[in-house]
């Protein structure tokens, strides 16, 4: 009885969750590291509305999965340079990039042959 | 991803890739993934170990917040923790519904829950200072020792250079080298934890563990006269050197000391004024340890495939049981003691080569066990010294094709000073058809020696009268108290992403068949039977079997909240003496205290601004025990199916977490846990000078908890 209540909640807990408007969007996003894939992913999933976040190190490409309804794409990319990282539609600000730590400074040739 | 976000967070540190090694020597070639750091999922299997392997993080501990390593498996589907006598406090496990004893418990790859502490090591381990924990369900790797049957579970403890690491790392802002923590209950338990780590010079570093509990304060909830849990503390602490040299060279160094006391028993303030401490019923458990171990190790650095790695490690054990009326005033039958002493100590010389595809570890082993028992009760006599020395030749390869396929042959033989020559093959195969999809084969075979009184000295807490005509020696050292089981185990398991959210689907199958085992028989009442049952006196008997088959669930409902779901159904029989007319046959039955249907659902969500909450539902369906009517015969009872729901709400903020929690939120509890304690016409407590309390009185039938709900409290601060 039990088990079956548990499987019924789940189907509706992820019937719900199918039921949202989602889009996937790509685009490149710079940085250089592990580090720098947390903080961009952190701070993509802190937003209402993103349902899931990813940055791939190799690529450097940010795959995001959003409910339009809630949040714009724009300010995905605003999230995202907030914390130090540029996107082809939004450059961080200097203030914001001084932020980051030593080794992820990614408009630096230097770290980025390290990596 | 979550693999990504490990090699993520390690990107920057020195010294882990050292520390990989060291896992990689000394754990096995099954489980050479990257040390799992707190970012990690909290239960993950190892994908590409031939054998299921669980691992459980930190971050899975904080789920359940109390206490020890015992404790510690609650959220887990895989392990049941099973009840605790009122006198022993201690909980114990079963995997497989088969006693933690059978399965190969280690920390770090050293014996700790054996022998004398095979009962009781479980709560010497701190659940904080615990830094990961490797589950492998089906028998283990034979280099680490012939005593897995059921399966393995080795603890890594937190190392010098997790707590040094933390805090170098970048935006750590240098916390994370010394962590705090504090727990306190509302049945009187607290608790204190420490860990420090401080590097000394590039090579050398340095940690301190430490741990102090305690229980002043007893409860009596049920009314019976006895304290729900026994008063005591344990004071237990640990200093860790590591080094990290030039060349491959790398040394760990652990120098363990704790000291555990448990008094339990009749409350004076349960019975009329003017009854003195000497006319009630008490227990008083003393344990000790004393223990030094020295790892070194090398690893080729032209040759990364090549690497050397030595254990030595000594011990001195010491475990003190004294139930019933103080001995002056006792009739005898009211009073059992024991003290017992185990020094002994281990030397391993591993060695690992690789050729590509084909890598082998073989080791040796010396093991060297001197007991020394003192024992004093009515029906038994007195101890004796023994002594148990092994031998242990081991060899391992391991042929990996590719991604996909994996094949594990390892063979050992023992020679042991009781058991004779033993040899145990054991072989573990993956094979992964189509990415994701994984199977894996389990088949082998594992020893130990009992000690078939010492293991189980909680239960002593009875007027059950011992019998053991049938058996050579009662406190073991002999043959008959070998038991040898072999394995055989099938396995399923799938990751998979639905809605962009990761989940995975897990299912196994599991026999452990035993080929010798030593029975406790409670099935009479009145009296508890100890004896061997073996296939070579009893052709076509099996003295004790396990089939056990389980499905788990988990799956991220979205990014905030992830659910768990599992089902074990697990049949445990064993051969009893029958007690017929004929007298000389055996019965099959199922062994008491394991509840064939299980079923758990665990449930966390993290909120915004760093709360994270977890609700666990545990079902533990009908279950036999042992049954006190003597007209039936065996006496077979039931004990009804229940549910355990516990909850935790934890605040994390910067440099620490504060954390609240409920256990037993449905506040079960089993009514009259001790048979005799009170009068069946009055209720109240009766004294053990009543003869219904000397006929009556035991312990050892507990089911469930004794303790209802109960709130808990603690925080964890990293400095």
């Amino acid at each position: 009885m039990k088990n079956l209540l548990s499987l019924l909640f789940i189907l509706c807990v992820s019937a719900s969750a199918m039921a949202q408007k989602k889009v996937e969007v790509q685009f490149q996003t710079d940085g250089v590291c592990g580090m720098c894939e947390k903080r961009i992913e952190t701070a993509l999933l802190n937003l209402d509305g993103v349902w899931t976040a990813d940055w791939n190190v190799e690529t450097h490409e940010t795959m995001v999965v959003y409910n339009p309804k809630k949040i714009e794409e724009l300010e995905l990319h605003q999230a995202i340079a907030a914390v130090g990282h540029d996107t082809p539609l939004v450059k961080a600000k200097d203030e914001d990039y001084a932020k980051v730590h030593g080794c992820c400074k990614y408009r630096e040739e230097a770290v980025r042959k390290a990596h | 991803m979550i693999k990504r976000l490990v090699f993520g967070s390690l990107c920057f540190l020195s010294l882990p890739l050292f520390g990989q090694v060291d896992t990689s020597l000394y754990q096995s070639l099954q489980i050479q993934e990257v040390t799992i750091r707190e970012d990690a999922a909290g239960l993950s299997i190892d994908s590409k170990s031939a054998s299921l392997d669980l691992n459980i993080s930190r971050t899975e501990l904080k789920k359940a917040a109390c206490c020890n390593l015992s404790e510690s498996f609650e959220t887990n589907p895989s392990i049941d923790v099973a009840f605790t006598d009122a006198v022993t406090g201690t909980k114990q496990i079963q995997l497989f519904g088969l006693a933690g004893k059978y399965a190969q418990i280690q920390v770090e790859m050293t014996p700790l829950v054996r022998g004398l502490l095979a009962n009781s090591g479980l709560q010497f381990i701190p659940g904080t200072w615990v830094q990961s924990i490797q589950l492998t369900k089906g028998i283990g790797a034979v280099n680490n020792g012939p005593e897995s049957m059921t399966g393995q579970i080795n603890v890594e403890l937190l190392k010098p250079e997790d707590l040094v690491d933390a805090a170098e790392a970048p935006g750590s802002e240098g916390r994370g080298d010394l962590l705090l923590n504090g727990y306190a209950n509302q049945g009187g338990r607290f608790e204190i934890n420490e860990a420090y780590g401080a590097r000394i010079n590039s090579k050398w570093m340095l940690a301190s563990l430490g741990h102090f509990s305690g229980r002043q304060r007893g409860t009596d909830v049920n009314g019976d006269g006895f304290l729900d849990n026994p008063l005591g503390y344990q004071v237990n602490g640990m200093l860790r050197a590591r080094y990290f040299g030039q060349n491959g060279w790398e040394g760990l160094y652990t120098f363990h000391a704790l000291e555990d006391v448990k008094q339990g028993g009749q409350m004076a303030n349960a019975f009329a004024p003017g009854i003195g401490a000497d006319q009630l019923w008490k227990s008083n458990i003393k344990q000790g340890r004393l223990a030094i171990t020295a790892k070194t190790g090398w690893v080729n650095p032209d040759l990364p495939d090549q690497s050397i790695g030595t254990i030595v490690q000594v011990y001195s054990h010491e475990l003190g049981v004294e139930m019933g009326l103080p001995k002056r005033t006792a009739p005898s039958s009211l009073y059992s003691q024991f003290r017992g002493i185990q020094n002994g100590g281990m030397a391993q010389l591993l060695f690992r080569h690789g050729w590509g595809a084909l890598t082998q570890t073989s080791g040796i082993v010396l093991q060297h066990d001197a007991y020394q028992v003192g024992l004093d009760r009515l029906e038994l006599g007195n101890g004796r010294p023994w002594v148990e020395n092994n031998v242990g030749l081991s060899t391992e390869w391991t042929y990996s094709a590719g991604e996909r396929f994996t094949a594990v042959l390892g063979m050992r033989m023992d020679a042991h000073s009781i058991a004779g020559y033993q040899f145990s093959p054991r072989f573990h195969m993956r094979w992964e058809p189509r990415a994701s999809h994984t199977f894996r084969v389990v088949a082998g075979r594992g020893f130990r020696m009992a000690q078939p009184l010492l293991e189980e000295y909680g239960r002593l807490a009875s007027q059950r009268f011992i019998r053991w005509e049938q058996y050579g020696q009662v406190l073991g050292g002999d043959l008959l108290s070998m038991e040898s089981a072999t394995n055989m185990g099938l396995s399923y398991s799938h990751p998979f992403k639905l809605n962009y959210m990761a989940g995975g689907i897990q299912a196994d199958l599991h026999r452990t068949q035993f080929q010798r085992a030593v029975i406790h028989d409670f099935y009479t009442p009145g009296e508890r039977s100890i004896y061997p049952v073996n296939i070579r006196d009893w052709p076509g008997s099996i003295p004790l079997q396990s089939v056990s088959a389980g499905v788990s669930v988990n799956y991220n409902l979205n990014k905030r909240s992830e659910l768990r779901m599992a089902y074990r159904y697990q049949v445990l029989q064993a051969s009893y003496y029958s007690d017929d007319l004929n007298g000389n046959g055996l019965m099959t039955l199922p062994v008491p205290f394991v509840a064939p249907h299980r079923f758990m659902a665990h449930y966390s969500r993290s909120f915004k601004g760093g709360i994270v909450m977890d609700v666990t539902l545990q079902r533990y369906g009908k279950q036999a025990i042992p049954g006190i009517d003597p007209s039936i015969r065996p006496a077979i009872d039931y004990a009804p199916a229940f549910h355990l729901l516990s909850a935790q709400i934890r605040q994390e903020f910067k440099g620490g977490d504060l954390y609240i929690g409920m256990e037993n939120a449905l506040n079960i509890t089993q009514s009259n846990p001790i048979d005799g304690a009170v009068s069946p016409q009055t209720s109240q407590p009766l004294l053990p000078s009543d003869p219904y309390f000397q006929s009556h009185f035991d312990a050892t039938r507990i089911w469930g908890p004794i303790f209802g709900r109960m709130l808990y409290l603690g925080t964890n601060i990293a400095l």
